[in-house]
């Protein structure tokens, strides 16, 4: 296994997939409330909850987003108009339709002027972005918000894309000691995406993270990093402190 | 930081095929934009559009057939120009496949093949069947297909914080090797021509109807461009150009306009130089956003007024090349990289007359001149701002 | 208490609020002659393309955000249905209808 990564969880929050209505995020000013697409609502929704956990101001944080999709929703409605009228596409839609849509909003609804990264990685995106966060907490010796969110294919989209539901889950990573340690490696390994599952959402990844964090037990995950390599992640939970979560 | 040696890089812009075409057409002052030829229907702008990009040379191959559309064609494209295949290949020989990671940069992907897939729904056959694969239309089509391409094995995603892209993706590899999670780093950027861009930065009213008059007085938005640019890191190795320093930051102010006062613009910049511990008067030239647009040029000229000196000189390369969004930060790393290595400091096209805003240091004119340091700035959608520091070593 | 609408204002009112998602204000709530823009409802510029692109596509009419007159057009729902009506090119009865002068 190469080098490893140490960080601890101060606190996190998961949507709930079954809900049937989106999040109102009431974060945002009304102007951007008004334009957030699902995607945007459900990200700062988590996002909000998890700062709250982990007893951190947003507006400190530096932030690592990750979605494998972005806003479906969106890109349906843009290659559609596209195909037929082009010229009538909304402009408002579009200036949504960035991957990077979520962590913008996210700045703008906490003032935070810290750096933020959007990414994706495919089928392999959960993992990638949690790589990503624990490693600019150890490299920049930083708290990290980490939010991973992917929304439902409907439609035409259904053909493309494989996401069923929404799902999101937001983590306050931490190099300063907190309830829960995570030690991340990677490994020379096959593994299947949570997400190959035929009802599942693209970040079904995140499950068993979310699953480890709840039970509040010593785990080892490995969750799919590339096509050849997991990310092997030890759960640790510090019996002595709490980990507070919605 | 310490230095990171810049190894190889390529590219590929609206100027032609490999970097000494660019750097003849800095030299020449001669601007490759042209009426906008790409879209079906009318919409009167500008384009930087790679001439020859349909020519069956840059066809994919057999392994790779899947991954076909206008982005990973223009990938592919980057990749097989200025040998940069071979020095990663070199690298992957060094260090082994798995100690090398690949950070791309885009805004667009592959969206090219899905608005492709929507046009052809009508078509009783289902249109052509590779549009329907799903990597195809993910914003990592790009990074996936990169990672074949190269046959790399380290970590490997793609970062989508539009027109900052593909200069973030320099901040992640430093991360990565600082931090000994592998040996080199490919990093990159590809946005291609598209339905999206195009028509999208028309909905915001943004487009040039004319060539992109950047800095200028009368100056009447941008002209979309598409680009590949991809550079090798490595820990440990032998080069005359490094990066330096990194700065990144968020507006917090609005979704597709800078900060009224360029605050997050200003953070990343000091960011940078402290990050590389440079003084602003140690920067000899600044290769700016600079996308023509009434409000970016405004801010950053008057960020850059208030920050450096006269003596710094600063342009915009967009009258060159288009405005290139998610791989506009690689692109003009190169451009950086070129004026530190050829001595040639470039100005800015197209303007005649600068606005007010301007101060001493954004210049029109091309000059001959010694740099050894060097800033290249990227503000994107949604307040995502990034400056990198690139320095020469005396020879 | 806001001035009476009139018939034309009523339906742009109605296409405002669909245009830029305004949840939970009625076309009654928008008074005729108080600003769009900044204060009042809110609005801003990315608002006013949007109304721009839903103007042109029910009237048939183009405003661009570089018309030097903006202010004026886009100052209240009075003064940008008058200026609907002066210029809308869409001839027939809906958009005639639609369209009947401020009273």
């Amino acid at each position: 296994m190469s080098a490893e990564l140490e960080v601890a969880v101060a606190g996190f929050a998961a949507w709930n997939p079954r809900a049937a209505e989106r999040p109102q995020p009431t974060i945002l000013p009304p102007n951007e409330r008004r334009r957030a697409p699902d995607t945007v609502a459900i990200a700062l929704q988590v996002a909000q909850a998890a700062c709250a956990n982990a007893n951190r101001e947003p507006a400190q944080l530096p932030m690592v987003f990750a979605s494998t999709y972005g806003d479906l929703a969106i890109t349906d409605y843009m290659c559609s108009t596209l195909a037929s009228a082009p010229t009538t596409l909304s402009p408002t839609r579009f200036h949504n339709s960035v991957h990077n849509a979520a962590a913008g909003y996210w700045s703008i609804a906490t003032g935070c002027r810290q750096p933020y990264c959007a990414l994706g990685a495919g089928a392999y995106t959960f993992a990638n972005g949690l790589f990503t966060a624990a490693l600019q907490a150890c490299a920049d010796g930083t708290d990290v918000l980490y939010v991973a969110y992917d929304s439902e294919a409907r439609g035409v989209q259904t053909r493309i894309a494989h996401s069923h539901g929404m799902l999101g889950l937001a983590l306050v990573l931490t190099r300063a000691g907190g309830p829960c340690t995570l030690r991340l490696g990677i490994l020379e390994q096959q593994a299947t995406p949570q997400t190959a599952g035929d009802d599942a959402n693209a970040m079904a990844d995140c499950l068993p993270l979310l699953v480890a964090l709840e039970r509040r037990a010593d785990d080892r995950l490995r969750l799919p990093l590339g096509p050849d390599s997991v990310l092997q992640v030890q759960v640790r939970p510090d019996s002595g402190r709490g980990l507070r979560k919605d | 930081m310490l230095p990171l040696a810049i190894t190889a890089y390529s590219v590929v812009c609206a100027t032609g095929y490999g970097h000494a075409a660019l750097l003849a057409a800095l030299r020449d002052r001669r601007g490759p934009l042209r009426p906008n030829d790409f879209t079906a229907q009318a919409l009167p702008t500008w384009i930087g559009r790679v001439p020859d990009l349909e020519c069956a040379d840059w066809d994919l191959p057999a392994p790779l057939t899947a991954f076909r559309c206008r982005n990973n064609r223009l990938a592919w494209a980057g990749l097989n120009t200025d040998g940069f295949t071979d020095a990663v290949a070199a690298a992957v020989q060094r260090y082994g496949a798995r100690r090398v990671a690949l950070v791309m940069g885009t805004s667009t992907a592959a969206i090219d093949a899905t608005e492709a897939f929507y046009r052809h729904l009508g078509d009783p056959q289902g249109g052509p069947p590779h549009l329907r694969q799903p990597q195809l239309h993910t914003p990592h089509s790009i990074g996936d297909f990169v990672q074949r391409a190269l046959g790399l094995g380290g970590p490997c995603f793609t970062i989508a914080t539009a027109c900052s892209s593909s200069a973030k993706v320099f901040c992640q590899a430093e991360r990565l090797l600082r931090m000994g999670l592998c040996d080199a780093v490919v990093v990159g950027g590809v946005d291609s021509l598209c339905n999206s861009v195009l028509y999208g930065f028309g909905s915001l009213e943004l487009l040039s109807p004319d060539p992109c008059r950047p800095f200028a007085v009368d100056r009447r938005g941008l002209n979309i461009g598409e680009a590949a640019a991809f550079v090798l890191l490595e820990r440990g190795g032998r080069s005359d150009l490094a990066l330096l320093g990194y700065g990144e930051s968020s507006d917090a102010h609005h979704m597709s306009a800078p900060h009224p006062e360029g605050l997050g613009a200003r953070l990343a910049i000091e960011q940078a130089l402290l990050r590389a511990g440079r003084a602003a008067q140690d920067i000899q030239y600044i290769n700016l956003h600079g996308t023509a647009t009434p409000k970016n040029d405004a801010v950053e000229a008057q960020v850059v007024a208030s920050l450096f000196p006269a003596s710094t000189r600063a342009s915009s390369t967009k009258g060159w090349t288009g405005h290139t969004l998610g791989a506009a930060g690689s692109l003009e790393a190169i451009i950086t990289f070129l004026a530190l290595r050829s001595d040639l400091v470039p100005g800015t096209l197209n303007t005649t007359q600068l606005a007010a805003e301007c101060g001493p240091q954004v210049r029109l004119e091309n000059v001959t001149a010694r740099i050894r340091c060097a800033l290249s700035n990227s503000f994107g959608f949604g307040g995502s701002n990034c400056v990198l520091l690139f320095g020469r070593e005396a020879a | 208490m806001p001035a009476t609408q009139t018939t034309a204002e009523t339906e742009l009112a109605e296409l405002i609020i669909a245009a830029v998602n305004l949840e939970g204000v009625r076309p009654a709530d928008i008074d005729p002659e108080a600003p769009l823009f900044g204060a009042g409802l809110g609005l801003d510029s990315i608002d006013a393309l949007e109304i721009a692109l839903e103007v042109s596509r029910r009237y048939g009419l183009q405003l661009r955000s570089d018309d030097a007159d903006n202010r004026r057009i886009f100052a209240s729902l009075r003064s940008l249905a008058g200026y609907i009506q002066q210029h809308s090119k869409q001839p027939g009865a809906q958009a005639g209808q639609a369209l009947s002068p401020p009273q």
